[in-house]
């Protein structure tokens, strides 16, 4: 038996741990004790994380779409029929016709060459991924704002604070490890102030819980604000030295009392005044937060309300601090590194910069496009509308994850060409003319950048199954048949190449990685890496507060329930790995919406029971759950489940900043589905 | 030299000792993995004897994380059954915390009907174990009469007395080893003897004195007196206690692959919901509380009451692994106190 030391799969904490191998197959899992995220312990998926990869459904062969059925087919001419198609497509009808959804579960290697492919070989900046989905109001909102869209703070971080706001994350479900640092802060004193409208375990755990309706984030942050400003514990020294527009915040925030704050969100003003003065009052205080912050049609608005909190009392720079975005996926952070995003190279460089692009046109040796692609939705919406007729998925399942799952249907079938990439058969795959069977985690090499910015090797631990390949081999071969040289022998070669072009990865090399990984920036090879962000100064030389206003969102009488969406503890996001573990689908074996025991009484409904939910375009039959977790008037149904799919019931309702859809908050109603 | 009574290895005989049993078996053994101690096997890389004992116990050599117990074929309708073999193994540097569960293990899976899977593992492994001179951390075995010296269940036990080992053999195999093996041992001397005696009693020392100990009625009495919805409240569910503990042998079996495909089985937890929920939904143990009072009475009582053992050998591995960093001793003394 050997043991061999790698990165976990699932979510962004990025906790280390032993694969167990024996004879060639992963027989088990074990936490890595000298790993500083996971110091020898694990959530329930990562002690699990073994069970899939041999999973008999594994996609072993390559497959081609040949008279409406997918047959097995050779590499050669998987590959070959992509790229002639591709080509074909980008020829008649011009190189926006295609896009590439790259993956956050892949490694940054694959994510570098698949956003290199598009851009160095299809010409097209056509190219995003669920980031899109869950963290890009934290990107378009933390630009504008500190000039960094990442976590500002490692997770140890967490561990040293005085105060900390945890909103719109789940985290002792999402992120098991990081609420393991976040208690630990607590037992050390630390005030806990967890803002959901749910009664998650960690908010059953806060010393503040606040339960705002869904859409009022906003609202209590700036009446938060306003009652710091008011009392005056906002840093004055810090926001005269390091900040600018204050003035203005001040000014706009003025009018969110705490009786405004508590008619638009329900916040009592005691629990709002008792927020603002243990997060103000902390030497050290932090603010978490997640997909309950971004998934919203205001999601960048919440995200720069955020930041103005954490401006206005000076907690940035400095351990214990900080604005800290949790990321879902264990390379979410990455592939947004790596320039898998419409509008940027790696490193955030941007496309429409002159200065970018010819540099990139000379380490590539082509010609580059400048006009910034669609986002991930938009794409969607381009194909229905026949603007996209080719798409390369890696490792993305749309029909579960995207909102309106009939429109992402109605556009992946309306192409004249989809490749898709997977280690399992998925509702996406189904609908491909090329699948690629992929390795999955444990069968290749290649770093994840986890949601601290760390930096770490994921190792081939056993061969993949059949003939799957490592996508950054898929990748490479892609680019050659399209002319583009791509001759990688092996992942760390690609490294090489993304630290030559790409600053904050500068001095990161296999070598140097280690167990601990290095945080970026890491712009050379004798930079230590960068644990805390803007210590001494911003990437835009003073961080900006800006202002940001509440905005009456609709409510429809006919349609009287707010649905949110989410996750389980059990599950990880379309299920296509953890559904496949036998004690995780066990312990969560099928979807269930969430209803509050009072509105389940007035619809007649039992726990156990069937219903309908319905939003105005269409309708879902789901089990009913009753739980105290939800409040009156919100229902919460999880992603992960194929057989009750909750993205038939969300829309396209973009933020306009940053294209993400809303998926905490779309209007429905509910009745028994023997009524 | 006498076989019977101890003989001395010196610390460089020990590496030409094990490539020689390493000819015939496969040798397992603590070894640095990314500069951690782990089980693994040894292909000649430095041993980790002095490091603390590794995370995860080398009872998964018997009780593995996930085996398959046979692969199944279908052919014109009929299915054949193929069996998987167990390997020829020698586990060095076992510590005497997991043979105490090893030897709980046997109780409940070797006699009466023995289980298959496990009791030919078991027969076809060689236990080399190592006496704790230097306890780590999380330990207390000693409260639990486990440790931290070995008394039985081995077939040799080494004893690093600092200017190399006292090895004493424990089975019949243990003996074959040390005559076959001779060229690498020496007399063990009074002092070899002495200094063994005086080391394991510092280390217990050591131990005890680190956690008072509880007696099995104070124990019975802390589970009664726990609030456990209080510690479900904080338990972060990650399952990690049970499937750390090298006592824990609960497990799932199921069918994988059609029409061809293989019957594993693999590792489960009580503290699950899914373990003690029945197919109609209703679940006799429905709380996370109920199922963690009832980890630890499996421990502290059903499994003595079995076995008349203890379900607990103080390896403190559950503590160290728990997320939600509930010390198990310290919530039993919490609950008297």
């Amino acid at each position: 038996m050997e043991k061999i030391h790698t990165t976990c799969i699932y979510c962004g904490c990025g906790c280390g741990l032993y694969i167990h191998v024996e004879d060639g197959r992963v027989v088990g899992a074990s936490p890595s004790p000298a790993h500083p995220v996971a110091r020898g312990r694990l959530c329930v998926k990562g002690w699990l994380v073994h069970d899939f990869v041999h999973h008999p459904d594994r996609l072993k062969v390559p497959l081609i779409r040949r008279g409406g059925r997918q047959v097995r087919a050779s590499w050669e001419d998987a590959l070959s029929l992509t790229a002639k198609r591709l080509k074909e497509i980008k020829e008649e009808s011009g190189p926006n016709a295609v896009a590439v959804l790259t993956s956050a579960k892949g490694t940054n290697e694959e994510n570098y060459l698949l956003m290199k492919f598009a851009r160095a070989a299809l010409k097209t900046n056509n190219v995003d991924h669920v980031a899109r989905l869950c963290h890009a109001p934290s990107v378009a909102g933390l630009s504008i704002s500190l000039g960094s869209g990442s976590m500002t703070n490692p997770i140890k971080s967490l561990a040293r604070s005085d105060a900390i706001l945890v909103t719109g994350s789940n985290t002792t479900g999402q992120h098991p490890l990081v609420a393991a640092h976040i208690l630990e802060a607590q037992s050390r004193g630390a005030t806990l102030i967890v803002a959901d409208p749910r009664k998650t375990q960690i908010a059953t755990l806060a010393d503040i819980h606040l339960k705002p309706k869904l859409g009022s984030d906003v609202a209590w942050t700036n009446g938060i604000l306003n009652l710091i400003i008011e009392r005056d514990l906002a840093d004055e020294d810090f926001i005269r030295e390091r900040t600018e527009g204050f003035e203005a915040l001040k000014e706009s925030v003025s009018k969110y009392t705490p009786e405004m704050v508590e008619r638009i969100s329900g916040i009592s003003p005691e629990d709002l005044e008792k927020a603002a003065i243990a997060f103000a009052e902390a030497p050290r205080a932090a603010v978490v937060y997640a997909m309950g912050t971004t998934q919203h049609s205001n999601g960048t608005d919440n995200v720069l309300a955020l930041a103005n909190l954490i401006l206005a009392t000076g907690n940035v720079g400095r351990m214990g601090t900080g604005i800290n975005p949790l990321r879902g996926h264990q390379n979410v952070q990455g592939a947004c590194d790596m320039g898998a995003l419409p509008t940027v190279y790696t490193g955030y460089q941007k496309v429409e910069d002159p200065a970018a692009r010819e540099k990139m046109e000379r380490a590539w040796g082509t010609d580059l496009p400048s006009s910034p692609g669609p986002t991930a939705v938009e794409m969607m919406e381009a194909a229905e509308e026949g603007l996209i007729k080719g798409i390369y998925i890696s490792g993305e399942n749309p029909m579960m994850s995207y909102p309106d799952r009939e429109q992402v249907k109605r556009a992946l079938e309306s192409l004249e060409f989809l490749a898709v990439a997977d280690i399992f058969p998925t509702e996406t795959t189904a609908l491909a003319d090329v699948v690629f069977p992929v390795a999955s985690f444990a069968e290749k090499d290649g770093t994840f950048t986890s949601t601290e910015r760390r930096v770490q090797r994921v190792r081939r631990a056993v061969s993949p199954p059949g003939e799957a390949r490592s996508e950054w081999r898929v990748a490479a071969d892609l680019m050659k048949r399209l002319g583009v040289d791509a001759d990688y022998s092996s992942a760390e070669e690609v490294m090489e190449e993304i630290a030559k072009v790409t600053p904050p990865y500068g001095g990161i090399s296999y070598q140097r990685l280690g167990i601990s990984g290095l945080h970026w920036p890491c712009p050379d090879p004798s930079h230590p890496g960068t644990e805390i962000l803007h210590q001494e100064s911003f990437p835009i030389g003073r961080a900006r507060f800006n202002p940001v206003e509440h905005q009456d969102l609709e409510l429809d009488p006919e349609y009287p329930f707010l649905l949110t969406t989410g996750r389980s503890l059990f599950h990880f996001h379309t299920g296509t790995m953890t559904r496949r573990v036998h004690l995780l689908n066990r312990e969560r074996p099928r979807a269930t919406v969430d209803i509050n025991p009072e509105d389940a009484a007035a619809l007649g409904v039992r726990r156990g029971q069937k219903v309908v939910v319905e939003s105005r375009e269409h309708s879902l039959e789901i089990e009913a759950d009753v739980t105290e977790e939800v409040p009156k008037g919100t229902v919460f149904i999880p992603f992960h489940f194929q057989e009750a799919p909750v993205n038939l019931l969300t829309v396209h309702n973009l933020d306009p900043k940053s294209k993400i859809p809303d998926f905490k908050r779309t209007c429905v109603r509910i009745r028994r589905a023997d009524s | 030299m006498t076989l019977n009574a101890a003989l001395f290895l010196d610390h460089e005989n020990l590496v030409p000792l094990i490539e020689e049993l390493g000819k015939t078996l496969e040798v397992v053994a603590p070894v640095y993995a990314e500069g951690e101690p782990v089980f693994a096997t040894w292909k000649g890389e430095p041993l980790a004897l002095d490091a603390d004992n590794p995370l995860n116990s080398p009872v998964e050599f018997f009780l593995p994380q996930k085996e398959v117990l046979f692969k199944y074929v279908q052919c014109s309708g009929r299915y054949t059954f193929q069996d998987v073999p167990p390997k020829s193994r020698l586990i060095l540097g076992m510590r005497p915390c997991d043979l105490q569960a090893i030897k709980v293990l046997d109780e409940i899976f070797g006699t009466e009907l023995p289980d298959h899977p496990y009791a030919s593992k078991r027969m076809s492994t060689i236990i080399v174990a190592l006496n704790c001179t230097s306890p780590g951390e999380r330990c207390f075995c000693a409260q639990m009469g486990s440790g931290p010296a070995a008394e039985e269940g081995y077939d040799l036990l080494l004893t690093d007395v600092g200017s190399g080992y006292l090895v004493e053999s424990g089975s019949p195999a243990g003996m074959f080893i040390l005559r076959a093996h001779s060229h690498h041992f020496e007399e063990a001397l009074p002092e070899h003897l002495k200094e063994k005696e005086r080391l394991l009693s510092l280390a217990e020392e050591e131990i005890t004195n680190r956690r008072p100990a509880l007696t099995p009625e104070e124990i019975r009495r802390a589970i009664d007196e726990t609030d456990w919805g209080e510690v479900e409240k904080r338990c972060l569910r990650c399952g990690g206690c049970s499937l750390v503990c090298p006592v824990c042998h609960c497990f799932s079996v199921m069918d994988r692959g059609v029409p061809d495909g293989e019957r594993l089985r693999c590792r489960d937890s009580c503290v699950m919901a899914g373990f003690s929920r029945m197919t109609s939904g209703a679940n006799p143990r429905a709380a996370l509380g109920e199922r963690l009072r009832h980890w630890y009475l499996d421990k502290f009582v059903y499994i003595p009451e079995k076995t008349g053992m203890l379900g607990c050998v103080g390896c403190g591995r559950c503590s160290s692994v728990c997320l939600s960093e509930i010390d198990r001793w310290s919530i039993l003394r919490e609950a008297i106190e």
